[in-house]
């Protein structure tokens, strides 16, 4: 297993701080806009992302890729969660994996 | 002091029967007698009191005479008779005082009464009224000596005339001012013959006054009450090591709210069974008082009447405003939930379903209908009553058939008993009542409410084990906690929940061959065994089935992060554990069908949330902890990673 980059677990409060680095989030698509996909935090934020599939609205997708800002990421590998997925406890990871429990995931 | 005036002519109006008078009157003797009569009766005190005129016999009551023992009434002392009656007997008429009230402690004898001679008190007319006459203020001072004199006189517990010894005292002492009465040396005790008829108070014929339930206790001595019958029993026969007998009881409520059980036995039973009827007003007198048996009696009342051969009950036919036909005390239904198991209470709902009746084995193989319905109030919590017996078939047929027609009918029920089985039921006792569509203000506004829309209102049942996950009282263990933390070692048995893997199953038996006969509402179960006729014995229904059921007895190991353990699982949840029944299992297994070893796999090594009864068991001499799965559920992801986030946040927020 490749450790070298690993991929923090943000959300949309959370990928500010790893701007420019690897990351990994769970986002509700919600549509497209020019050609980029336009997704739902799992706290609410408006996400774009790029170079991401097909995936169909409403359905919860994983993106990993490099963070390009605070809004946006630039998708390496994106997965279909379909729509039996819980928002919540994700949220509950983000926020417990940067910062009482950082020392655990990265 | 000026001395309150006694009430002219007093005695004799008392003595005609005036019983309003409320004579003031002068004490000039107070004695002590021993009696036989009822028990704890054992002494009476007798008054003679005056009006300065005539004098008579008082016999006190029993409530007073704590009083008269105290001293507080003395010779001399001038007191207002505020409850009496009059007692003729044996051609002697006496006053019976119930309540009275000193007004003088004590006082010089006034006026100059004419004692009848077998009073056998003995005041030296000439000797003391002259003086007193001419010398009224002696008080203080004769209140001393009179003290003095009562004291000695109060020590010896039965005082008593000596007439003949007394008379040449007194003649000796004219002058001593102080002085009232010589208390004379005290000749040995000689019970006075003269009142030995005049002892108890039970041979008082006069009515007694009606008093309020509520003031109703035993030292009352002669009381009458006026009441409603609220509830009736039936006369129940029992055996006990002195033979055999019957009793019955019933409940009377008064116009004040009071209440209170009657019992009576054996040829009581006979005599007052079919004169009392449930909703009549009747006068009842002469009872005993004891304290209330709660097991029995559910009444607000820490006494009980018990019923005697002159007791007496008798019907007022013209009382139907005053007294209430029922008193309740409504418990609102989330209330219940709080309640304690086995807690007597009132309850009032709309009925919103009736389930059929059912006839259930009893413990002691007697058989009895059964009858569920479930009521619904205000508090938004519905719950669930049992009808027994014959609340199934009256007041239960009857609410049935409203409820088919659509109208869903008040129900109010008193004297129910919370059982806590299964959450929070109510259900009837022998002494319990049900009303339907009762002229209540509670019925009322249940009725209203219920019609403007409490009907579509959300419950939730207290009678139900299906709470859900959130206010479900589950107590989460590792499989390690619970030996370390010595689950299952007390009276009742631990109930956890376990987040754990199934990490082996045993498979040399997994069920056993159980009785298919259906009793009641459930099935027997009882293991049966192959009798030689090649059918299935049971000993428990006695009978013999061509065919048995099959039902599971899995023994299983469970495993999380901390440890392992065994664990029982039965019907329910080793069928939910498998997928499969014990019969189809038992089938595969013979026929060596890899689909047996398929189905035992599939339920290894997942992570299930096991509800566990601990407790601990004897075999043989052993005593060994026993788990028992109760629920087997799969772990929700969801579920159980919000349960896990709550944990944390718990944890860390100490630091």
């Amino acid at each position: 297993m490749d450790t070298s980059s690993p991929s923090a677990f943000v959300n949309g409060e959370t990928l500010k701080m790893f701007v420019g680095r690897r990351v990994r989030t769970v986002v509700q698509v919600q549509g497209f806009e020019g050609g980029m996909l336009v997704g739902q935090s799992t706290d609410g934020h408006r996400l774009t992302i790029k170079g991401a599939m097909d995936v169909p609205v409403s359905h919860f997708m994983e993106v990993c890729g490099i963070a390009e800002s605070n809004q946006s990421i630039h998708a390496d590998v994106c997965t279909d969660f379909g729509t039996n997925f819980d928002p919540v406890p994700f949220n509950g990871l983000c926020k417990l994996a940067n910062d009482k429990f950082k020392h655990l995931f990265l | 002091m000026a001395a309150p005036g006694l009430t002219p002519n007093g005695v004799q109006a008392t003595l005609a029967g005036d019983l309003n008078l409320k004579p003031v009157v002068q004490v000039l003797d107070l004695r002590s007698i021993a009696v036989n009569g009822p028990p704890g009766s054992g002494t009476r005190y007798r008054a003679v009191v005056s009006d300065g005129v005539a004098a008579t016999s008082a016999m006190f009551a029993t409530q007073l005479c704590d009083i008269a023992r105290s001293g507080v009434i003395r010779r001399g002392a001038i007191v207002q008779l505020v409850d009496y009656t009059v007692n003729n007997t044996n051609g002697r008429r006496f006053v019976v005082v119930l309540n009275l009230e000193v007004l003088v402690p004590e006082c010089e004898i006034i006026g100059n009464p004419i004692i009848p001679p077998e009073l056998g008190v003995s005041i030296p007319n000439s000797t003391r009224v002259d003086h007193f006459n001419g010398a009224p203020r002696h008080g203080p001072a004769a209140g001393s000596t009179l003290n003095t004199m009562t004291r000695s006189s109060d020590s010896a517990p039965v005082m008593h005339r000596s007439m003949a010894g007394n008379s040449s005292n007194m003649a000796t002492r004219p002058h001593d001012n102080a002085s009232v009465f010589q208390p004379t040396v005290q000749p040995p005790y000689r019970p006075a013959p003269n009142y030995r008829n005049h002892g108890t108070i039970m041979k008082n014929d006069a009515p007694a006054r009606i008093i309020p339930i509520n003031a109703l206790n035993p030292y009352q001595g002669r009381w009458a009450i006026k009441a409603r019958v609220t509830a009736k029993g039936e006369i129940r026969r029992y055996n006990n090591s002195k033979g055999g007998g019957k009793v019955f009881s019933f409940d009377l409520l008064d116009s004040d709210g009071g209440e209170i059980k009657v019992t009576c036995f054996n040829a009581l039973v006979d005599r007052f069974y079919d004169a009392v009827e449930v909703g009549k007003v009747y006068i009842v007198s002469r009872g005993s008082l004891k304290p209330a048996k709660k097991d029995y009696n559910h009444l607000n009342n820490e006494w009980e009447i018990f019923l005697e051969s002159q007791s007496t009950i008798e019907l007022c036919p013209d009382e139907n405003s005053s007294i209430p036909a029922q008193r309740f005390n409504f418990t609102s239904i989330d209330k219940i939930e709080d309640a304690q198991n086995n807690a007597i209470l009132d309850v009032i709902g709309v009925v919103t379903s009736v389930n059929p009746t059912v006839t259930v084995q009893r413990k002691n193989g007697m058989e009895t209908q059964k009858r569920v319905i479930t009521l619904k109030d205000m508090s938004g919590r519905s719950v669930e009553v049992t009808m027994w017996g014959e609340f199934c078939n009256r007041e239960g047929l009857q609410l049935q058939e409203m409820v088919e027609c659509g109208a869903f009918p008040v129900l109010a029920v008193k004297a129910g008993k919370v059982n806590d089985y299964s959450g929070k039921s109510v259900g009837t006792i022998s002494s319990s009542k049900l009303f339907i569509d009762p002229d209540l203000p509670e019925a009322h506004s249940l009725r209203q409410w219920f019609d403007c829309g409490g009907r579509d209102a959300s419950t939730q049942s207290i009678s139900r084990d299906v709470t859900p996950a959130a206010s479900r009282n589950e107590i989460r263990k590792t499989v390690a906690q619970i030996k370390d933390e010595n689950l299952g070692l007390g009276d009742k048995p631990d109930w956890v929940t376990v987040k754990a893997a199934v990490i082996f199953l045993k498979t040399d038996s997994f069920y056993y061959t159980a009785c298919p006969n259906v009793v009641g509402d459930r099935q027997c179960n009882k293991k049966v065994t192959k009798a030689d006729s090649g059918n299935w014995l049971c000993d428990k229904c006695n009978q013999e089935f061509p065919e048995c059921d099959y039902r599971y007895l899995l023994q299983l190991q469970i495993q999380d992060h901390s440890g392992t353990t065994w664990a029982t699982a039965f019907q329910e949840t080793a069928q939910e554990l498998l997928g499969c029944s014990a019969r189809e299992l038992s089938t595969l297994k013979e026929n060596e069908d890899p689909r047996y070893t398929e189905i035992l796999i599939q339920c290894l090594y997942q992570d299930y949330l096991l509800r566990l009864k601990v407790k601990e068991e004897s075999y043989g001499d052993e005593r060994r902890v026993k788990n028992t799965v109760a629920k087997v559920e799969r772990v929700d992801p969801v579920a159980e990673s919000k349960f896990l986030l709550h944990g944390i946040s718990t944890l860390t927020a100490s630091y």
